[in-house]
């Protein structure tokens, strides 16, 4: 997806939209979507997948200009994300919504459309949404970002040993969150 | 937990992270620890894991159309959000504080305007105005109070 032109860093693009480049935004839009779609269609319902993405992007266009780069962007972006999906499923509480969409909404648009693989997908967001914070994060950070666990080691500041011995309790977690 | 206990807890660590590269980098399909039922069971819980979440990624029409729908978003949001022009003659700390408040001087002096009058008969003279008026002197007094007080809480906002 990225060629000669787009191969500026993040940090570079990120200025060049403060100095109001509207066309470093689409740079870093179409260089992060990909990620950012497939970690909100992990956690969320497939309807609303689009609608959260957007709120995502159109949280970061306005966040932007404060953004101090004390962090990389990713890595704001990632907590940009994190935070859209539990106000989406705050919202959901508020409003007396279930927790994921019917399963007759949900299968007109994954992939898989038998009711069982939708069934079973709605059940294992389901579990991993009652995760705690930790133990999804490394789960995505391995399936959907397909880091590496040297590189999700240096992410979270922890050595290797850590966080394979973190990602075994996410997966135990995970294994008891679905059999509940 | 016993150093036994943590030394079995640790294998089961690197086992757990190997399989798992392997069924993301599709060497692996099935579970393959048979002399350890609980990691078995982790492993059987990585590779459902892996079977039943999205794995396709979007098109580049996908994602073109994507950016034109949150585009097209992003317009309609900006406009909703603009600041009505009420606002940002009325707000004295948002915009222009200084063209705000006089602005609200000149309200006081036109309300005082359109008051003061209303004391006066029809034939022009006056049987009493707000200044000698008790109860227009009154009148007067309340609504300059209305009207700082208003201008007091929107500049606190």
């Amino acid at each position: 997806m990225e060629n000669a032109s787009n191969s500026a860093s993040d940090e570079s693009l990120v200025q060049q939209f403060k100095d109001g480049s509207r066309d470093a935004f689409d740079q870093l839009y179409h260089r992060h979507l990909p990620v950012v779609f497939k970690r909100v269609r992990y956690v969320i319902p497939e309807n609303d997948v689009e609608d959260v993405t957007q709120e995502i992007f159109i949280a970061a266009m306005k966040s932007l200009p404060s953004f101090r780069g004390d962090s990389q962007f990713g890595t704001w972006l990632r907590t940009l994300t994190n935070h859209k999906v539990a106000e989406f499923y705050r919202k959901r509480a508020r409003k007396q919504e279930p927790l994921v969409a019917p399963l007759t909404e949900a299968s007109g648009k994954v992939d898989d459309h038998t009711p069982k693989s939708v069934e079973e997908r709605i059940f294992m967001q389901k579990a991993l949404n009652k995760l705690p914070d930790n133990y999804r994060e490394i789960i995505l950070l391995r399936f959907v970002e397909d880091l590496q666990f040297n590189e999700i080691a240096e992410l979270l500041g922890q050595n290797l040993e850590a966080t394979k011995s973190l990602y075994r309790r996410a997966i135990t977690a995970l294994q008891g969150s679905l059999e509940e | 937990m016993t150093p036994s206990q943590d030394s079995k807890h640790s294998d089961q660590d690197n086992r757990l992270a190997d399989f798992t590269d392997r069924v993301l980098s599709g060497q692996a399909d099935q579970a393959e620890s048979n002399a350890d039922p609980e990691l078995r069971q982790l492993e059987e819980t990585v590779l459902r894991l892996n079977r039943t979440l999205p794995q396709s990624s979007l098109s580049d029409a996908d994602v073109k159309q994507m950016w034109v729908r949150l585009n097209a978003r992003a317009r309609r949001e900006a406009h909703k959000e603009e600041v009505p022009f009420w606002k940002k003659w009325f707000l004295p700390n948002q915009v222009r504080p200084q063209f705000g408040m006089a602005l609200g001087f000149v309200a006081l002096l036109v309300l005082m305007a359109v008051v003061i009058p209303s004391f006066t008969t029809g034939n022009g003279s006056t049987i009493g105005t707000a200044l000698t008026s008790s109860q227009g002197l009154a009148t007067v007094l309340v609504l300059a109070g209305v009207i700082l007080l208003i201008f007091w809480f929107m500049r606190r906002k």
